[in-house]
């Protein structure tokens, strides 16, 4: 379910939706969101201060606390 | 976390015991239905004589917050409220929780109010969770737009409410302590909503000036003695 909201608030986000995917891996016991956006939208999930991307995070943790399970976000080109 | 809203007062009666229990649900969930709410006396009191033996009343009201979402009336939401609405139920069905979304606008703002069980995962701690679904909520529906930008509150469980009371008596306890020191009291980093509360609440208080200081997201407010 991290994966699918992370998703659709990149698309909501950035100028280029069709460009957005996530992949999941697992390093290490947690797993790893790879958000990857059009080279453009980097700083639309970012935001000022990175401020977008906390948000994301919190969003993810919020939504993997039910499975007790490590999710981490990363943000790539 | 039950869905169920549960408050404790007290009052010289029972009577006004029950009256302060319904303005304090009104605070935490406005446009509650005062019929659904349910009353346990704790104790009838005692009115003493000369001050002696004196025990004030004490009821317990409860109001099941269900029930509070059906009994609104289904309005249409505006073009603003459905793109909000839209936007808050994928982020809660991401998070996993199934609740109620009620809408209330006006000029100035939208505020958008999450009813339902298990709220604590859609506040979070020290509020955090709500707060970022909050900027990711204005983020997406405002996104490229400079103008005319009307503030989306996101709100839980009268989370704001109680979150506001926290803030005003933090603001009152630093005001005083500024005083009596004769130093200026920095506060912790706060959102612009927050400080807003604090610099609102302290306005008129006397001996004192707020101003806010640092940058996003780690802007505060001091409290200065004048």
């Amino acid at each position: 379910m991290s994966k699918e909201i992370v998703e659709y608030l990149a698309r909501r986000l950035v100028d280029e939706p069709d460009e957005v995917s996530v992949e999941e891996i697992e390093r290490e016991g947690a797993i790893v969101l790879q958000l990857h956006v059009a080279k453009d939208d980097v700083g639309k999930v970012i935001g000022r201060q990175g401020r977008i991307a906390r948000a994301l995070r919190t969003i993810v943790r919020a939504s993997a606390a039910r499975r007790e399970q490590r999710v981490m976000l990363e943000i790539l080109e | 976390m039950t869905d169920a809203l549960q408050v404790e007062t007290s009052g010289e009666t029972v009577g006004e015991a029950k009256w302060a229990a319904l303005r304090e649900l009104e605070k935490l969930q406005p446009g509650i239905d005062k019929a659904a709410v349910r009353f346990q006396v704790l104790s009838e009191g005692e009115r003493g004589l000369l001050g002696v033996g004196y025990a004030p009343a004490r009821v317990i009201a409860s109001v099941d917050l269900s029930a509070v979402v059906e009994q609104e009336a289904p309005q249409e939401d505006s073009e603003l409220g459905g793109e909000v609405r839209g936007v808050l139920e994928r982020i809660l069905e991401g998070i996993g929780v199934r609740a109620q979304i009620s809408l209330r606008e006006d000029d100035e703002s939208l505020v958008a109010s999450v009813v339902g069980r298990e709220l604590g995962l859609v506040i979070g701690k020290h509020g955090q969770t709500i707060d970022a679904i909050q900027y990711l909520v204005n983020a997406i529906v405002w996104r490229g737009q400079v103008d005319g930008r009307k503030q989306v509150v996101v709100d839980a469980a009268g989370y704001r409410a109680r979150r506001e009371a926290t803030l005003e008596a933090l603001a009152l306890r630093s005001a005083e302590r500024a005083v009596s020191s004769e130093r200026p009291v920095e506060l912790e980093p706060m959102t612009a909503v927050e400080r807003k509360v604090v610099h609102l609440r302290l306005k008129e208080f006397p001996g004192v000036g707020t101003r806010s200081e640092g940058t996003e997201p780690n802007r505060f407010v001091v409290i200065e003695p004048e």
